[in-house]
């Protein structure tokens, strides 16, 4: 750049923009476009990351396998909750808890995150944009593998015995994994808030999420464990949808609360050290086929209350801390 | 605008004084204090003004909390204690209406390497909440102006340093803020990108208030007009390029020579009968000339240059001590330690 050129450059940069900043009134699009660009940046950034390929290509084949290996076997309820089994389980949660350790953690996040948060976005904006687009990716890429497997799998002809599968059990069961999924995305992303180090908030939670099944069996609610939604999957997979309608509502929603309050008694007994009440007697929840138990209101808040907490802190969190 | 008094730097007035009410201060500070982890004091106890329409060099050694400063400006860290304010508003992790007034350059900015430029000025462009209609003639105007265009098609990972900085450059003006923060704008770039930010904070300084954050004393001369100095986290110092001059005035020249040592011992020795002139050697061939108080400047010049040339002696320079933003500093620093505890 010689200095004439030097010159009417910086004339030309002075002048650009004329409206000293201002902007038009906001509309409602307006205000939501940095929400909105910063999604689409992560949800970009995110699928040009080799770890979200990977997962993909590795889901897909573990799908094959896992119909090709039961085909003949099992049937359809069945077939399909196994083929769903990997996402509640290692290996899939693994990567579902990285991908939502990334956005605020790390040197390069941090710096990449500075970049965005030094222009007029509020951190909320920010946190929650971020946690949108790692939840819709996840949810994206589970329902690209999952649904065309049960769609083959519900349709096709095989030498197995006739199932009763349910479209409002299928809907429901895809629902409940993709909860489960929200949930290990917002734990991860609480983590990497708090404790700053990927590797480290990784590492923490591979300790806090493998164990899970022993510490809910402490407080009674072993209903929640992804190994008790796993054998539970096949009878809610033939639910039909008249059980969760208006008509059954009124028992289903009384035994609900009933349930409810039982583990929030025996939960807070577990720290008082004092006795729960004694429980009516109810069908074993173990008791093979017999998942009478497995409500999905409670499973849904199960699942959505702590999600909706874990994010709600990572917000309280980033919100304090500095960059 | 101008600061005519030069400010002790933890006097904090209660109200702006007559000459910078609130409206007129682009940034103001009182009692900024940044503890890191009740271990480290990046920020102590900071008061700060600085005039809109003002080229403000914040000058201070590598550690001395210019970046902290800035980055509490920006609400990307909470302060410790006290408060800043831009243009009246308070500065904070959530203040939105702040950060819109503000074009951000950090040192050696890292971009998304996965991004090309107009993707990545769009996706700011966003940020502010610019109209398409207004963001894409904007963000092809600002790549032209810094030479960026024939960079369009490639991805910013494969950017030098030097493009980088034009790129985070362009960012910072994408939104048409009317306070610019650049942070160390010329570090790392070659002599031509250096002329070419320096010209550009020139010519933005006339319609936007600049805040220029460096450690380069000779940016700070060419292009500023105000003057902070922070050192070990404290303002030592705040005021005009004049202030700066009047204050750590010195009346002294250093004479480059060009002859053998021993001629310019001579030299010294002769000088010795010169009334209300001192001159001393300095790395053998240059000598310093100082000049008492009350004695013309140009007649004591003159008589030492008369003395040159009667010894025989070729003069290669002359520089003039109460020019350089350098000697001031340096003052600045050693006056601040030497005050021990009363700092």
């Amino acid at each position: 750049m010689d200095s004439t050129g030097r010159v009417c450059t910086a004339h030309h940069i002075s002048s650009v923009g004329e409206n000293g900043g201002q902007c038009p009134p906001y509309k409602l699009g307006t205000k939501l476009m940095p929400f909105l660009a910063i999604l689409q940046h992560d949800l970009r950034g995110l699928w040009a990351g080799r770890l979200v390929r990977l997962w993909l290509a590795a889901s897909a084949l573990m799908t094959l396998l896992l119909a090709a290996a039961n085909w003949l076997k099992f049937q359809d309820a069945t077939l399909i909750a196994s083929l769903l089994f990997p996402y509640l389980v290692f290996p899939w949660f693994f990567v579902v808890v990285v991908l939502g350790v990334s956005p605020v953690s790390g040197a390069r996040a941090e710096v990449l995150a500075d970049g965005i948060l030094s222009r007029p976005v509020s951190r909320c904006e920010y946190l929650l944009a971020a946690w949108l687009a790692r939840v819709l990716l996840v949810w994206g890429v589970y329902l690209v593998v999952a649904v065309p497997a049960l769609v083959v799998v519900t349709w096709a002809r095989r030498p197995v015995p006739e199932d009763t599968v349910t479209l409002f059990g299928i809907v429901s069961a895809l629902g409940v994994v993709g909860l489960v999924l929200t949930f290990l995305v917002s734990l991860g992303f609480l983590a990497g808030t708090l404790l700053r180090k990927p590797l480290l908030a990784a590492v923490v939670l591979v300790f806090v999420w493998y164990p899970v099944g022993v510490v809910l069996n402490a407080f009674s609610l072993e209903e929640f464990s992804p190994i008790s939604l796993s054998r539970a999957m096949p009878t809610q997979l033939r639910q039909p949808w008249h059980a969760a309608g208006a008509s059954a509502g009124n028992k289903a929603s009384a035994q609900d609360m009933e349930a409810l309050a039982r583990q929030v008694d025996h939960f807070l007994s577990v720290f008082s050290n004092g006795q729960a009440r004694p429980a009516a007697a109810q069908p074993d929840f173990f008791e093979s086929g017999k998942f009478g138990d497995f409500s999905l209101p409670r499973v849904i808040l199960g699942y959505g209350v702590p999600t909706l907490m874990a994010v709600a802190l990572a917000l309280l969190f980033f919100y304090r801390r500095d960059l | 605008m101008s600061v005519s008094v030069i400010r002790d730097a933890n006097h904090v007035p209660d109200e702006p004084t007559a000459e910078e009410p609130a409206a007129q201060l682009a940034i103001r500070t009182e009692h900024l204090t940044k503890i890191y982890g009740q271990r480290l004091i990046a920020v102590n106890d900071m008061n700060l003004q600085v005039p809109r329409g003002s080229v403000f060099g914040l000058l201070g050694p590598n550690g001395a909390g210019k970046t902290t400063t800035l980055r509490l400006l920006l609400g990307l860290q909470r302060p410790t204690a006290g408060r800043a304010e831009v243009f009246g508003r308070p500065c904070g992790p959530n203040a939105v209406a702040v950060r819109s007034q503000i074009g951000y350059l950090p040192t050696n900015p890292k971009l998304p390497e996965d991004l090309r430029p107009i993707e990545y000025l769009d996706l700011l462009g966003r940020l502010f909440r610019l109209p398409r209609e207004v963001r894409k003639p904007r963000i092809a105007s600002l790549l032209r102006a810094v030479g960026l265009l024939d960079a369009t098609d490639q991805k910013i990972g494969t950017f030098s340093t030097g493009m980088c900085t034009r790129l985070g450059i362009a960012a910072s003006l994408v939104g048409d803020p009317p306070l610019l923060i650049w942070d160390e704008p010329t570090a790392g770039l070659d002599p031509s990108a250096r002329r070419f930010t320096l010209d550009l904070i020139r010519e933005l300084g006339k319609t936007k208030t600049i805040v220029v954050a460096t450690h380069i004393l000779s940016d700070i001369d060419q292009v500023c007009d105000h003057l902070g100095v922070m050192h070990e986290g404290r303002m030592i110092f705040t005021g005009s390029m004049q202030d700066v001059q009047r204050r750590i005035g010195r009346d002294d020249f250093t004479l480059e020579l060009d002859g053998d040592p021993e001629t310019v011992r001579r030299l010294v020795r002769d000088a010795a009968g010169l009334e209300g002139i001192e001159v001393r050697t300095r790395d053998g061939r240059a000598v310093v000339v100082q000049v008492a108080d009350g004695r013309p400047r140009a007649r004591a010049l003159a008589d030492v240059l008369q003395l040159v040339e009667t010894c025989g002696l070729s003069l290669r320079g002359v520089q003039s001590g109460q020019n350089t933003t350098e000697n001031a500093y340096l003052q600045l620093l050693q006056e601040d330690e030497a005050h021990g505890f009363h700092r």
